[in-house]
């Protein structure tokens, strides 16, 4: 019974992560339908930018080792913040280099643009931090908190946190905000956004800088349970595409229910083989296509005639 | 201000790839004038629409806006001039409220939200059903309750010239004469309209004055009264030989 609800705190706490991250996917993909597939790449390059920011700030040089009592929560926020905007602005690039000229082309030529983007940041990420894993500890301290009798890590709690009141934040402001409201009329029909006299080039940016920003905070939130390195970005991308595949790409919510489904499977699978946690995970995905193409909570397309 | 007209068109052509949708076509709009662009199918109206309201890029020509040169100027700051185009097919936002889609209308505004709800009861008392309908899915209603949804979100954008592309395309015959209705009560309100339609005889019976549109070329004008006695006008558009 423990061992279980130890499996929920932490598949909550990675699908948390894989949330964020499909959330990134859906907001691209609504307004331009076009995704990232450099995400990953993004993601890591943040998360070594945020835990350099971490060093510098605690007076370690680019190169040195974090101690728990270097890790202060400033620090960590900071480092966060610092991480936010140099991905936003690397979405921003990444728009106007690798999606921008292939949009309305037809093809998938920006598929092959933005993976080509995602692997020029992680060489040049490479080129500067090198391949070996750092540990960033967690802001917190690694005081297991007991509840119910498992262990939870206060990151996993933070993590948790942060995910849902980010997520909470985006939805609201989808929804409620002026500016929401604007966003979602591009997503629908671009044309009829511009006849509102809105600024579509410039939604469809902020988009873009969004989507890098969720994956860079995702990063840092789950480098101190992880660790961060170069290489880090791509098997959480992969996961979080298929959350947002199975939650329904077109369909913000359902991108969160999906990163969060597929992280407690995943923490749950693992509990009890740990090499079947993959296998059950691509089961379900294959499984939610066959009975619901759109996934959860997507909605069928019609496309126009 | 009275010689320059709110909408001056000339020579204007617009390209898709090799054809030529438009071979230079000028026409004007005068403030609190209804000027109807009639015409057969591809004959170029929409895209005539598109490149006033700046969803279509200009190959050669002019469009002027009260005597200002805007060939050149991004769709969205058009809006804030004054241009409100309402598209053909409606093109409302379907996942969006009754009340969210004429908001977004009034998107560019800087108004205070009691001139902005003043608005909102000036479209009502045009259209009552929309208040009926104000915190339903736009989605939901029937074609011709989206039209007059298009209708009032352009003008809530508080437009010195409304585009109306189509506004009966799809419409049963009873929905048609409604939407005619209301044309007359913004005629009468003296919003200046240019109205695209298919249904010439409507068209020619509210509107001043007229031009005829084929195959990318503008081959008559004149006063409505008079289009609509011509008998070239009536053999091709009007159904009578």
């Amino acid at each position: 019974m423990v061992a279980i609800l130890q499996a929920v705190f932490s598949g909550l706490a990675l699908g948390g992560i894989y949330a964020l991250v499909a959330l990134g996917f859906n907001i691209t993909h609504s307004t331009t339908k076009t995704l990232n597939f450099g995400q990953g790449e993004l993601l890591a390059a943040g998360t070594v930018i945020a835990v350099s920011g971490v060093m510098l700030l605690a007076g370690k040089g680019m190169h040195g080792t974090l101690d728990p009592q270097d890790v202060t929560l400033w620090r960590y926020a900071v480092s966060l913040l610092i991480s936010v905007v140099v991905l936003g602005l690397l979405g921003v690039l990444l728009y106007y280099t690798a999606v921008r000229p292939f949009i309305g082309l037809g093809g998938l030529s920006w598929v092959m643009s933005t993976l080509g983007f995602g692997i020029i940041i992680q060489n040049t990420a490479l080129a500067i931090w090198g391949p070996s894993a750092m540990v960033i500890p967690s802001p917190l301290g690694d005081n297991v908190i007991r509840i119910g009798g498992a262990g939870v890590l206060p990151q996993e709690i933070l993590v948790v946190a942060a995910s849902v009141v980010v997520m909470l934040c985006l939805d609201t402001v989808m929804r409620k905000t002026k500016i929401g409201k604007a966003v979602r009329a591009v997503a629908h029909n671009k044309n009829a956004a511009t006849l509102m006299g809105i600024n579509v080039p410039a939604v469809v940016v902020l988009a873009f800088a969004i989507s890098s920003s969720l994956a860079g905070l995702a990063g840092l939130l789950i480098a101190p349970i992880t660790t961060a390195s170069v290489f880090m970005g791509l098997s959480i991308a992969l996961k979080a595409f298929s959350a947002a595949i199975v939650g329904g790409l077109n369909n913000a919510r359902g991108c969160m229910l999906g990163g969060f489904l597929l992280g407690l499977v995943e923490s749950m699978v693992g509990l009890w083989h740990a090499e079947l946690r993959e296998i059950s995970i691509f089961m379900l995905i294959i499984l939610v296509l066959v009975l619901k193409p759109e996934g959860l909570l997507g909605t069928r397309v019609a496309e126009k005639v | 201000m009275a010689d320059i007209p709110t909408l001056r068109i000339e020579a204007l052509q617009v390209r898709y790839g090799a054809v030529e949708a438009l071979k230079g076509v000028s026409i004007e709009v005068h403030a609190g004038e209804v000027v109807t662009m009639i015409g057969g199918n591809g004959a170029g109206k929409s895209t005539l629409m598109k490149a006033i309201s700046g969803l279509e890029g200009a190959a050669a020509g002019r469009v002027m806006f009260e005597g200002r040169d805007i060939t050149r100027m991004p769709g969205h700051q058009r809006v804030a001039l004054g241009i409100a185009q309402c598209p053909e097919g409606r093109q409302i936002f379907p996942d969006q409220t009754v009340r969210d889609n004429l908001m977004l209308g009034a998107y560019h505004r800087a108004a205070s939200a009691a001139q902005i709800a003043a608005d909102l009861e000036a479209q009502f008392a045009v259209f009552p059903l929309l208040r009926e309908r104000l915190h339903q899915s736009a989605g939901t209603m029937s074609g011709g309750e989206q039209q007059m949804l298009a209708i009032a979100r352009a003008l809530m954008s508080r437009p010195k010239l409304l585009l109306l592309d189509e506004p009966s395309l799809g419409l049963a015959p009873l929905m048609v004469k409604d939407i005619f209705g209301v044309i007359r009560q913004l005629k009468q309100r003296g919003i200046t309209l240019l109205l695209v339609e298919q249904m010439a005889n409507q068209a020619l019976a509210v509107a001043d004055r007229g031009y005829v549109l084929e195959t990318g070329n503008i081959i008559m004008q004149g006063g409505a009264r008079e289009l609509r006695r011509d008998p070239r006008i009536r053999a091709a558009y009007l159904g009578e030989h």
